[in-house]
């Protein structure tokens, strides 16, 4: 029996071997949905994670020289697969900070069990549940995606701003869904608008007329669906579409992916718009859009502003703290305070000559200007966005 | 709510889903009643003959309808492969090893999938087709041909079941395997008959749970329980039992969001279940109870 | 860096081996003892979780609970309420054949994903339940992790001892007689669908323990965390691979497949997304097939059940058992 010990010792250490890299490298974690619920996004951000770690180490790394080393892990959008991966990353691959995950379950499970216990800190490019908000992380769990607390209030207003009185709402039964909804049905009805038919729908069913004909009977003419373009939001939409349910369909930044539009095809979605979080017209996010789509990255993607934006944020961290893990939730807001000298996306060696003189930097970026509050969050702005030819437009922006 | 949104929205639905459900709980109740052990992957063999359809319009260029029979006869065949692969050498063993072995086969499948073509949404078409209606039934043209293609399968079936000696053969395995064996059935052909068939009939009901909604890797899984559900419903062993079961299975998920939320519409199929296994555990037409 | 970190990763692994091992314990009483096909583990393992969730986690606004109980009340808690939840469906389906129970409790276990996703009132729904407390949980990381160890292997222990030692008694031999031949357990008088209740809920309330223990250990649950996949599929390649009856081989299965499982996500992490999208369904595929290759040729597992060999063979085959469960002492 003393083989199988020294085989299971030997095949641990193998493992470690191999996700430990050579000295002298900053080692930060990347969380990121491959497979599971968000797979279908994963591929873009991860160009654009790649994209940005490429980036700095270009620029002459991190601190005295050292090369940034993101090591992806899989959080499969699901609690225990990703409180299986940041253990891992935080104990075998020694990582100094975490981005990711995609999934707001799968954020909780991490940080509960893994980095907020070791001290490590998180920053998620997608993870939008209010939840989060509230979590007693140490200061250690920042988003640089706004919660979608913002976008259901904001979706409200705009709708009752465009005359839009009285909608049927449907939405997935989750985490996602349900968040989105309770702020949307709190804020329009506040304000005066009313709600005819308030439904959650499961997953992986094969036909929802019936659910749909019952918020039907409401008479609304206007469908809010919030739920996913590529799963049971899709099934959705086109049932309502084909049998006339309802006129007019509004999602949110859930809808607004391209399998809608490739399978529904864009003449049938002149009534349907989506709302997304949308990074403000600014000069970062120009600079941005250009380098990405030169080094073959999708602008129009989801996240993949948030994703570069975060990955940016930490090895900014990381410089300001001087690679002091215990001074990198204190230096993330130093450099992103709104105060001192600007520093857009790709400016890395501009920031890095900027701390070591020890000047106050403000990161602007991608995605906005994400100063964080005090629970780690940042403020969103929002746009309507309309289908046109194979992808989407903006209609409107939102308040 | 008046009469026509009623058979629009809740009776039709429920009776195309039924038919789907019914193709798959065929071949389970087929699987079950020769072979004496239930088929748990037989959801993921669904899911499977969908995607195999969609790989001859894809790279064959052929319409949907066309891939179908393809489909229906390359998923046989890959069943019986599956059965000699993974089934046959358990026969020996206690039946329920073999259901074991099933859950294996359903993961192989399912993961099969996932590696061939992704985890994303797809479907056979681009666009939408609007129902047609008929004196304000509202219905649309592959749900039509959903049903007259069920009905299609089921008659051949019949016929085969009644008139063929192979057929034959299959019901007397089922009725009494020593005794069929006494009278010269060749057991291997009859299995290897069964397993076409039950293969074929589960190609079918994911190719149209597929053109109805949209295919995805999970599909079948998530039908696996509400077409168990209408196998014991109908009576272990009883194909026009698995077809009635079929439609109640499938009328009732969607008339019970009138009584139940939504969320829990998906429990209509265990509901029924239990119902069966607790008052009438042969199902209503008297089937076997293993 | 403490040399104490370098444990972390193995000390967690062992973590989940003993929670994976109370599983297959649990599945082991089931399957391995009375021949009663569970293909709802996750199902048993989330009422636990939920269970011990409510009793030991902080009031909260707008769910039941919690009521922050002691740690070992939640556990008790977990186990009650598992084992309650079994005595019903046991009643309806141990009538019959094992495949009637497996589709059951694959209904069961969808139906608890479901109330957990749906139930505000009850389980905080889709957001989940936060905020659940950790013994000594507030110890620097490195050493609240090791006891935590601790308690899972202690608790896994008292568990694998109590569970062995009726395996030994007259009951395992009276349940092994009632799962190889059913009829002359029947007419030696033993009250067979009595006791196949008996082991349905036992091994279910194990499950509802292994699943307290996980939500002490994550110290957050959402309905995503009860995965049919990742909880009942591998616990079963465990009890199957390491020896379905031996409670010693089912150990030894937790161990080898959560290592493997759980190491070659490392690998599978580094390759290039777009390959390692396909490493991880193909991981899936390769269990499958596992579990098929180990049915074809070691169907009885890699710690066979001992007491059916001593029986039917003599003497030198009960010596050479005896070794086995010398050389099985050393692994536990």
């Amino acid at each position: 029996m003393k083989t199988k010990h020294l085989g299971l010792a030997s095949l641990l250490l193998g493992a470690s071997a191999l996700a430990t890299p050579a000295l002298a490298d900053v080692n930060i974690g990347l969380l990121n949905g491959i497979t599971g619920g968000a797979a279908a996004m994963a591929p873009e951000i991860t160009k654009s994670l790649q994209f940005a770690v490429d980036q700095i180490n270009e620029q002459g790394g991190v601190l005295q020289g050292e090369k940034l080393v993101g090591i992806m892990a899989d959080d499969g959008c699901s609690p225990q697969v990703a409180a299986d991966a940041a253990t891992k990353l935080v104990n075998v691959s020694q990582v100094i900070g975490v981005v990711g995950p995609l999934c707001s379950g799968a954020l909780m499970a991490a940080v509960n069990s893994a980095t907020i216990p070791a001290g490590v800190i998180l920053i998620s490019q997608a993870a939008t549940s209010p939840e989060i908000t509230t979590l007693k992380d140490n200061d250690l769990v920042f988003r640089t995606i706004p919660s979608d607390e913002y976008q259901g209030q904001a979706l409200a207003r705009t709708l009752l701003d465009r005359g839009t009185k009285k909608v049927a709402v449907s939405f997935i039964n989750n985490d996602y869904g349900k968040g989105i909804a309770e702020a949307f049905k709190k804020e329009y009805e506040a304000k005066g608008g009313e709600i005819a038919g308030y439904e959650a729908h499961e997953e992986n069913k094969s036909s929802y007329r019936a659910d749909l004909a019952g918020l039907a009977q409401g008479g609304a003419d206007t469908l809010v669906l919030l739920d996913y373009g590529d799963t049971s939001g899709l099934t959705v939409l086109r049932e309502a579409i084909e049998n006339g349910f309802f006129e007019k369909f509004v999602g949110a930044e859930g809808m607004k992916t391209s399998a809608p539009v490739k399978a529904i095809g864009a003449d049938n979605l002149t009534t349907f718009m989506a709302s997304a979080p949308v990074s403000t017209k600014s000069e970062a996010l120009d600079i941005f859009n250009k380098a990405f789509a030169e080094a073959g990255g999708d602008i129009n993607a989801s996240y993949v502003g948030p994703s570069y934006d975060a990955v940016f944020l930490l090895a900014l961290a990381i410089e300001k703290a001087g690679g002091d893990k215990s001074k990198l939730s204190e230096s993330l807001r130093a450099v992103s305070n709104g105060e001192g000298e600007p520093i857009l996306p790709g400016e890395w060696k501009k920031a890095k000559e900027l701390i070591t003189a020890g000047k106050a930097i403000d990161y602007k970026g991608a995605s906005g200007e994400l100063n964080f509050d005090a629970n780690g969050d940042v403020p969103g702005s929002y746009a309507l966005f309309k289908v046109a030819g194979d992808d989407w437009a903006v209609e409107t922006e939102m308040k | 709510m008046d009469m026509h949104s009623f058979i629009n929205f809740f009776l039709l639905p429920g009776i195309v889903q039924g038919s789907i459900y019914a193709l798959g709980a065929i071949g389970i109740t087929l699987v079950f009643a020769i072979m004496r052990y239930g088929h748990f992957a037989h959801g993921d063999l669904a899911t499977f003959g969908a995607f195999i359809a969609l790989a001859f319009t894809t790279v064959l260029g052929l319409s949907p309808y066309a891939a179908l029979p393809l489909a229906v006869l390359a998923t046989g065949v890959f069943a019986v492969a599956l059965d000699r692969l993974f089934y046959a050498h358990l026969r020996a063993m206690p039946k329920i090893i073999t259901t074991i072995a099933s859950f294996g086969v359903a993961l192989m499948l399912r993961s099969f999938v996932q590696v061939v073509w992704g985890v994303n949404t797809t479907s056979y078409t681009r666009g939408i087709t609007r129902p047609e209606n008929w004196f304000g039934i509202r219905v649309k043209s592959h749900e039509i041909v959903t049903l007259l293609v069920a009905i299609a399968l089921v008659v051949a079936l019949h016929l085969f079941l009644t008139r063929n000696k192979w057929g034959k053969a299959m019901r007397a395995m089922s009725d009494n395997p020593e005794l069929a064996l006494f009278s010269g059935v060749d057991n291997g052909k009859v299995i290897a008959l069964t397993w076409i068939i039950a293969g074929g009939l589960c190609a079918a009901s994911g190719f149209f749970l597929g053109l109805n909604t949209e295919l995805k890797s999970l599909m079948g899984w998530n039908i696996l329980l509400p077409t168990f559900a209408a196998a014991i419903l109908g009576g272990v062993g009883r194909i026009e039992g698995a077809i009635v079961g079929g439609l109640i299975v499938g009328i009732a998920e969607e008339l019970s969001v009138l009584v139940i939320p939504g969320e829990y519409k998906v429990m209509s199929a265990f509901g029924i279940l239990l119902l069966v296994l607790l008052f009438r555990p042969t199902g209503l037409f008297r089937g076997k109870v293993l | 860096m403490e040399w104490i970190t370098v444990l972390n990763y193995p000390v967690y692994l062992a973590i989940f081996i003993c929670i994976y091992g109370c599983l297959a314990i649990g599945l082991n009483i089931q399957w391995g003892y009375a021949g009663l096909f569970n293909a709802g583990v996750a199902g048993f393992f989330a009422i636990g979780a939920y269970a011990s969730a409510i009793l030991t986690s902080p009031w909260a606004e707008g769910r039941l609970g919690g009521f922050d109980l002691p740690f070992p009340v939640g556990l008790v808690g977990a186990m009650l309420l598992a084992g309650l939840l079994a005595w019903p469906i046991g009643k309806i389906c141990l009538r019959f054949r094992s495949d009637y129970l497996a589709i059951v409790t694959i209904g069961v276990a969808e139906g608890i994903r479901l109330v957990a996703r749906s139930e505000e009132w009850l389980t905080n729904s889709a957001r989940g339940i936060s905020a659940i407390p950790r013994p000594f949980g507030d110890l620097p990381y490195a050493k609240a992790q090791l006891v935590y160890l601790g308690i899972t292997a202690l608790i896994l222990l008292v568990a694998y001892v109590l569970v062995q030692r009726q395996a030994v008694s007259p009951w395992g031999r009276m349940m092994r007689a009632i799962r190889d031949n059913e009829s002359a357990a029947q007419a030696m008088g033993k009250d067979v669908p009595y006791r196949r209740l008996e082991a349905f809920i036992l091994g279910s309330a194990l499950m509802g323990l292994a699943g307290a223990l996980y939500v002490h250990l994550a110290r957050t649950i959402t309905p995503d965390a009860i995965d049919p996949m990742l909880i009942t599929f591998l616990v079963w390649i465990m009890v199957i691979l390491g020896g379905a009856g031996n409670n010693r081989g089912v150990l030894l299965g937790a161990i080898i497949v959560w290592v493997i499982w759980s190491t070659s996500e490392i690998v599978t992490d580094q390759l290039p997304s777009e390959y390692a999208l396909k490493a991880k369904y193909g991981r899936m595929f390769l269990i499958g097939l596992l579990l098929q290759l180990v049915l074809r040729f070691r169907p009885e597992g890699i710690l066979p059940e001992k007491l059916r060999k001593e029986s039917r063979e003599e003497r030198p085959m009960g010596e050479q058992a005896s070794a086995t469960q010398a050389t099985g002492n050393i692994i536990n």
